[in-house]
């Protein structure tokens, strides 16, 4: 009895043992095996010679489909190349080095993670760079308290390298611009959030009141053409006639309408 | 003469403010298109011809200030053309381009005329799109011309204003700009150009006189008004010079094409313009 439990008791932890080891047991042949990303492989010809390129040794640089960093994240919100942030990224904003701990930072672009930070009048327009406005490393958060960015010396230390003169009021101008209809835009910004409806709606009224009048004026006009073509073949006179019969009439009371107008033309 | 009789209908000054209006907005429309979609092959081309992105902003400023001094010489004009003493008659008759009730009842006649329920309206000297063709103008012109204005001096006006409500001014100053350039290039067009009877092109802001027997037609209270006050012998013209006519057609062809072309590239670009 008693060995048949300790038996049982053995087996059972030994199960829970190996299931836990099982958990638990780093996954040791994946990590060492040789990919440049987690979807494709190395073809066999690099991993029989051994020989590879620069750019393949580099851990996670090559993509599986090309395309923008902005279209990857469209379809999939999480892609190889997002950078798992521990940080949240409004916590981020008091940080000294806003940056800190984002895997493989000094192989990345701004524009691969700021998509639409990067994409702004002043770097279009004004051909700057990211960090002329945001300098160097470390780059401090926005509401880091040292930082130039800072809202409270943003003006003399950032936007008057340009501006000459730009005052604190010059610096609430937003730079990078946002998306004006967003609800989050309502919350935040709601001037330039009414605004965009207002405008919006105007312009579609516009169009689509005169385009629709423009529209039916021009084609009933046509109609009224083919009509006045086809007229003199079927016997359709009647029909049409005293339409445009009412309008003249009150004008035909009035004197003659000729010899009047051909007067000062002798 | 063995043409038609034409009477007149737009004087000198009348006709130079339009022409006026054509060139400089076209000058606004392609140095703004440019610059707006200047992300583009597109936009780089366009503003390459005026000299670069800087190049183009100075024209735009430059011929936007233009504007602005022709619109307040315009409103000078205006006013020196209302009668003063009998205002109320000068500003509300019909000769007069502000809107009346009678242009609420033209519309409404012209809608049921769209269905078949009734005749065409008979209208004055106005119509009601006239109107409004004119007053989207006098509206169009003041917003985009202080907004404009405010923006080429941000420095200063953000001492005056905060400094966000340039965004905000951004987005009026371009919206209203795509606006104006969808209108004209849509409606206005079509109703110049593409009408039945006007279709080559409607010539009378160029040659200033419309034929007596056409705007019989449409405009038959005016003809009757024009008679009943005995000015109709006075109104007619000749017509225009067969050389001045080629200048205007080509000159309204060229407005034309340039219209056409920015219409198309807005909406070909259509996801490169940002509002903001």
């Amino acid at each position: 009895m008693d060995l048949r439990r300790l038996l049982r008791m053995a087996v059972l932890q030994a199960a829970l043992g190996l299931l836990g080891v099982l958990v638990l047991w780093p996954p040791a042949a994946p990590a060492q095996e040789e990919v440049t990303s987690p979807i494709r492989r190395y073809k066999e010809r690099e991993a029989s010679t051994g020989y590879y390129e620069d750019y393949e040794v580099k851990p996670r640089r090559a993509r599986p489909f090309v395309g923008a960093p902005e279209v990857q994240r469209r379809y999939s919100p999480v892609t190889p190349y997002r950078p798992r942030a521990a940080i949240e990224p409004q916590a981020r904003s008091y940080l000294q080095d806003s940056h800190a701990g984002i895997q493989f930072y000094e192989t990345r672009h701004c524009e691969e993670c700021h998509v639409k930070e990067a994409n702004q009048a002043h770097t279009i327009r004004g051909n700057l760079t990211c960090r002329q406005c945001h300098g160097g490393e470390p780059i401090a958060g926005i509401n880091y308290y040292y930082s130039p960015m800072n809202p409270i010396r943003r003006h003399a230390y950032v936007c008057s390298k340009c501006h000459e003169g730009a005052s604190v009021s010059f610096a609430t101008y937003e730079v990078h611009e946002r998306e004006t209809g967003a609800a989050s835009t309502r919350k935040t910004f709601p001037s330039l959030y009414y605004t965009n409806w207002f405008m919006y709606l105007l312009i579609v009224g516009t169009l689509a009141f005169f385009g629709l009048h423009t529209l039916i004026w021009v084609g009933k006009e046509s109609y009224h053409a083919i009509r006045e073509k086809m007229k003199p073949e079927p016997e359709s006179k009647p029909e049409i006639e005293p339409e445009p019969e009412p309008e003249p009439e009150p004008q035909e009371k009035a004197p003659p309408e000729k010899p009047e107008p051909k007067e000062p033309e002798k | 003469m063995n043409g038609p009789v034409r009477i007149v209908r737009f004087n000198v000054l009348d006709r130079l403010f339009h022409v006026f209006i054509m060139v400089t907005f076209l000058i606004q429309a392609v140095t703004g298109m440019g610059r707006l979609l200047f992300s583009t092959n597109w936009g780089k081309t366009v503003v390459n011809l005026f000299g670069g992105y800087d190049g183009a902003t100075t024209v735009h400023k430059t011929v936007g200030i233009l504007m602005i001094i022709g619109f307040v010489i315009h409103i000078i004009y205006v006013l020196a053309k209302v009668e003063w003493k009998s205002w109320r008659k000068s500003l509300f008759d019909a000769d007069s381009l502000v809107p009346r009730p009678a242009d609420a009842v033209h519309f409404g006649q012209k809608v049921r005329w769209f269905f078949g329920l009734g005749p065409p309206p008979a209208f004055d000297r106005w119509t009601y799109w006239e109107k409004f063709d004119y007053w989207a103008v006098f509206w169009g012109l003041p917003l985009l011309g202080i907004t404009g204005l405010m923006l080429m001096y941000p420095l200063a006006v953000s001492r005056i204003v905060p400094g966000w409500v340039l965004n905000i001014l951004v987005l009026l100053h371009r919206a209203e700009a795509l606006l104006a350039m969808l209108y004209i290039f849509i409606i206005h067009f079509t109703i110049g150009h593409l009408r039945r009877g006007m279709f080559p092109m409607n010539e009378c802001m160029f040659a200033g006189s419309v034929e007596l027997e056409k705007e019989r037609e449409e405009k038959p209270l005016w003809i009757a008004r024009l008679r009943e006050e005995g000015k109709l012998e006075e109104a007619v013209v000749p017509g225009p010079p067969p050389w001045y006519r080629v200048v205007y057609f080509v000159f309204g062809y060229t407005a034309l094409t340039i219209g056409l072309y920015l219409l198309v590239t807005i909406i070909v670009y259509r996801n490169y313009i940002k509002w903001h």
